[in-house]
């Protein structure tokens, strides 16, 4: 390595203040962008019934679900239905149906659509009250800002230095808010364990940033750029890595419950999110922060 | 061969006890699991019990569920008095009967590994109290909820009280092989306590007909214990006190009976407690009471055990329970079902073998990726084996604490898993970095950021213990045990590994 970088000005020593314009640019965007979903739907995400309220039915098996979308669509406006396929075997697995319909309802007209009553074999029933949700997914966002916030203490003490800390602290808050957007663009229905995802992310991915600022401040070995770039090369296997251990999760586990599908599609794109995040904006950040600092 | 650190031992020790908790050799046990019978059938009365594992009918051997259906179906429906001979613990039990079977099977578990409802199947109710309880009046109400259940008969329920966030109190109740309509019955419906002798009710439970129950002190308390054929027996005792009216209706109905000819002392007719319409304990009178307006009554059961410290806990639950609806009568708060779901055991079997699959490609393509990035087979063998290592340890403390593994415990033991993988890959990169640290340096700065990671994740996870009355408490406790078990045995053992292979 020592080869490819030269002691002079490189092309990283004479950008690395624009590579910043990367993420800072994707960040904009998507805070903007949950800025006017929030105007529209008054909220910062879709819910799902465990976090709205309603009936979720999840009818196991190969079901027609045209004549039951055509069946119940008229009594139940704000009926929502998915497909659930193995992905191995292209088979249909079930097929979920959401309302804020009361369970019983629901059931009843679904039942007189197929022909044949529900019972424990053939489906499972969620039912969760308004009020009950309602407070749920506050609590949830209540909970993200108290893990956001306990994070941000163990960083302090980590590094007990303001700059590289609130680095790896803005790194961490740009790893939520991309995924995020990004979760809403795609028009996924958030359920109680997605957001757990969410908290989950926050401890995830910034792992590789104290590594970064680890190697930065603490090594003694190498130049700074060689440092930077040691840590780039562990740091981004570790996120490849990572990413190998939850894709398959993502794409193997079809059968149900389908919130856990949903943990690992955010930690996927919370881990791609933060290969911009750590590598573009924190490593400039605590490269300037050295370079003001003489630390070579 | 070289000599194994104090680490790597800590490790094989780790492995062991994991695996004597999640014991897998449960699978290779024949037979049935009886999870119920029904109270005063000729089966209960002959001393068969839930929890037992049947083994044989009528000398047929039961291996599992299939073999238990065909032989119950070549017997049942019986149309006169037939003699069954059943063995069940190593114990033989014979049955003179015309009865239908009252008696409900399950397979034997394959280990000591509880899955969670969303993946056995079952149904869940969190209900909540519409006014706030304090916590002793908390577990009143799951007293009284937990007798109604088990008055019903239903086996495999669990009751325990929940709080979220915002200081909201639930009563959180999961049943195994229920729907969700007749827990909704079960529980909405209001508990009824009536003490009748013949037809007649004498006193019901609550403040109306019950003045005091004594729950302490000398007029309360366990009486006696006594070995038995089978074990320990032991006796309480509590006074209760009656308002006038209720003494009344005593005297009247008192002066009616008869003296018992079968055991002189006693009325003919016993004093039977009812609690929602099903009779659990019956009381000899005094005859001394007989047509007396009496405001104090003595109320006598019994609890029974293997152990005398089993009987003694056993006959104070019973005791306890016995007060409680005395006391309370009726269930005293009105109750709203917040969240009420019914989940298909068949959905669960599928996620378990998805499951399987998924670890195994995880595995395979970690191992891919490793051996391409570090060309080093043993390097990449000792990386999956802490991976696998920490996902059995993480399992066995679940068996161990009898932690109910839900879908979203799963994921968090895979996402702890992931971690893992990455503080190894951080552990190889600091300790092949050029040579002119000592390695002890290196790694030194290895568990920095590794402690470091493991504290963020641990933050980053408090939170979802209480948030939405902790139903995502198994995710959270999974990644920390996993992080935890991580830091604190698997890593520690892949750093000498390590050392070791970059010594050779």
């Amino acid at each position: 390595m020592e080869q490819q970088i030269s002691p002079g000005k490189s092309w990283y020593d004479r950008q690395y203040k624009l590579l910043i314009v990367i993420p800072i640019i994707i960040l904009i965007a998507s805070i903007v962008y949950i800025s006017f979903f929030y105007i529209q739907h008054n909220d910062f995400i879709y819910k799902d019934v465990s976090l709205s309220g309603g009936t979720s039915i999840t009818l196991h098996g190969d079901v027609d679900s045209a004549k039951l979308e055509s069946d119940l669509k008229l009594q139940f406006s704000d009926l929502s239905i998915r497909k659930l396929t193995d992905l191995t075997s292209a088979q249909p697995i079930a097929i979920v149906l959401e309302s804020s319909a009361q369970p019983e309802e629901l059931k009843q007209a679904i039942e007189s659509s197929l022909g044949y009553p529900l019972t424990d074999d053939n489906s499972s029933t969620e039912f969760s009250g308004s009020t009950l949700s309602e407070s749920f997914y506050k609590q949830l966002i209540l909970a993200i800002v108290i893990s956001f916030i306990l994070m941000s203490f163990v960083i302090f003490i980590l590094f007990r230095t303001f700059i590289p800390s609130i680095a790896v602290i803005f790194a961490a808050f740009a790893d939520i808010v991309m995924p995020l957007a990004l979760i809403n663009l795609l028009g996924i229905k958030l359920s109680a364990a997605g957001i757990a995802a969410f908290l989950m992310l926050i401890g995830y991915s910034v792992d590789t940033d104290i590594l970064l600022t680890t190697r930065a401040l603490k090594k003694r070995e190498g130049t700074l750029n060689e440092r930077i770039f040691g840590a780039f090369k562990t740091g981004t296997f570790m996120t490849i890595t990572a990413l190998f251990a939850v894709l398959p999760a993502f794409f193997i586990v079809t059968g149900l419950p389908d919130s856990f599908r949903q943990i690992f599609l955010i930690l996927a794109l919370g881990l791609l999110a933060d290969l911009i995040n750590t590598w573009l904006t924190n490593a400039s950040i605590i490269k300037w922060y050295c370079e003001k600092k003489g630390i070579n | 061969m070289a000599k194994l650190t104090f680490r790597i031992w800590l490790l094989i020790i780790a492995l062991i006890l994991a695996v004597l908790a999640i014991s897998p050799w449960l699978s290779l046990e024949k037979g049935v699991l009886i999870k119920s019978v029904e109270k005063n059938s000729t089966f209960f009365n002959e001393g068969i019990r839930a929890g037992m594992t049947l083994t044989s009918i009528n000398s047929q051997q039961i291996n599992n569920i299939e073999d238990y259906s065909r032989v119950i179906g070549s017997i049942f429906p019986l149309k006169e008095e037939t003699k069954i001979t059943i063995i069940a613990d190593g114990n033989t039990f014979i049955i003179f009967t015309n009865e239908t079977l009252k008696i409900d099977i399950s397979a034997l578990p394959t280990s000591k590994i509880k899955t969670g409802l969303d993946l056995s199947g079952g149904a869940r109710a969190l209900v909540k109290p519409e006014q706030s309880l304090s916590s002793s009046e908390m577990s009143d109400l799951i007293a009284v909820t937990s007798n109604r259940l088990n008055v019903f008969g239903i086996s495999d329920v669990t009751v325990k009280p929940v709080s979220d966030l915002q200081g909201n109190s639930f009563m959180l109740v999961e049943v195994a092989g229920l729907t969700s309509s007749d827990l909704k019955d079960l529980v909405s419906q209001q508990g009824k306590f009536e003490a009748k002798i013949g037809n007649d009710t004498v006193f019901i439970g609550g403040k109306r007909d019950i003045t005091y129950v004594a729950k302490s002190g000398q007029e309360a308390g366990i009486e006696s214990c006594f070995q038995t054929d089978s074990g320990y027996v032991c006796r309480f005792r509590f006074s209760v006190y009656l308002s006038p009216e209720a003494a009344e209706r005593h005297a009247n109905i008192t002066s009616k009976l008869s003296l018992n000819l079968s055991s002189t002392g006693y009325l003919d007719k016993t004093l039977d407690m009812y609690i929602d319409d099903n009779l659990v304990d019956s009381l000899f009178i005094s005859e001394e009471l007989k047509g007396k307006a009496t405001t104090q009554i003595s109320v006598q059961g019994s609890g029974a055990g293997a152990a005398k410290e089993d009987a003694f806990n056993s006959a104070q639950e019973n005791m306890r329970k016995l007060q409680t609806v005395l006391i309370t009568g009726s269930l005293p708060y009105k109750l709203e079902i917040v969240k009420l779901d019914t989940i298909s055991p068949v959905l669960g079997k599928e996620f378990t073998k998805n499951l399987i699959l998924l670890a195994l490609v995880v595995f395979a393509i970690i191992s891919l990726v490793l051996l391409i990035k570090y060309r080093k087979i043993k390097i990449t063998l000792s990386v999956i084996l802490t991976m696998f290592s920490e996902a059995l340890i993480t399992l066995g403390i679940a068996a161990l604490i009898n932690w109910n593994l839900d879908a979203s415990s799963i994921a968090g033991i895979i996402a702890g898993m992931g971690t893992g993988v990455n503080d190894q890959i951080v552990i190889i990169d600091e300790s092949i970095s050029s040579q002119r640290e000592s390695l002890k340096e290196k790694i030194k700065r290895a568990f920095f950021i590794i402690i470091g990671a493991f504290f963020t994740i641990i933050a980053a996870m408090l939170p979802l213990f209480w948030a939405g009355a902790g139903m995502l408490k198994g995710f959270a406790l999974t990644t920390i045990l996993s992080v935890s078990v991580g830091i604190l045995i698997t890593r520690p053992a892949f750093a000498d590994i390590l050392k070791k292979i970059q010594k050779e």
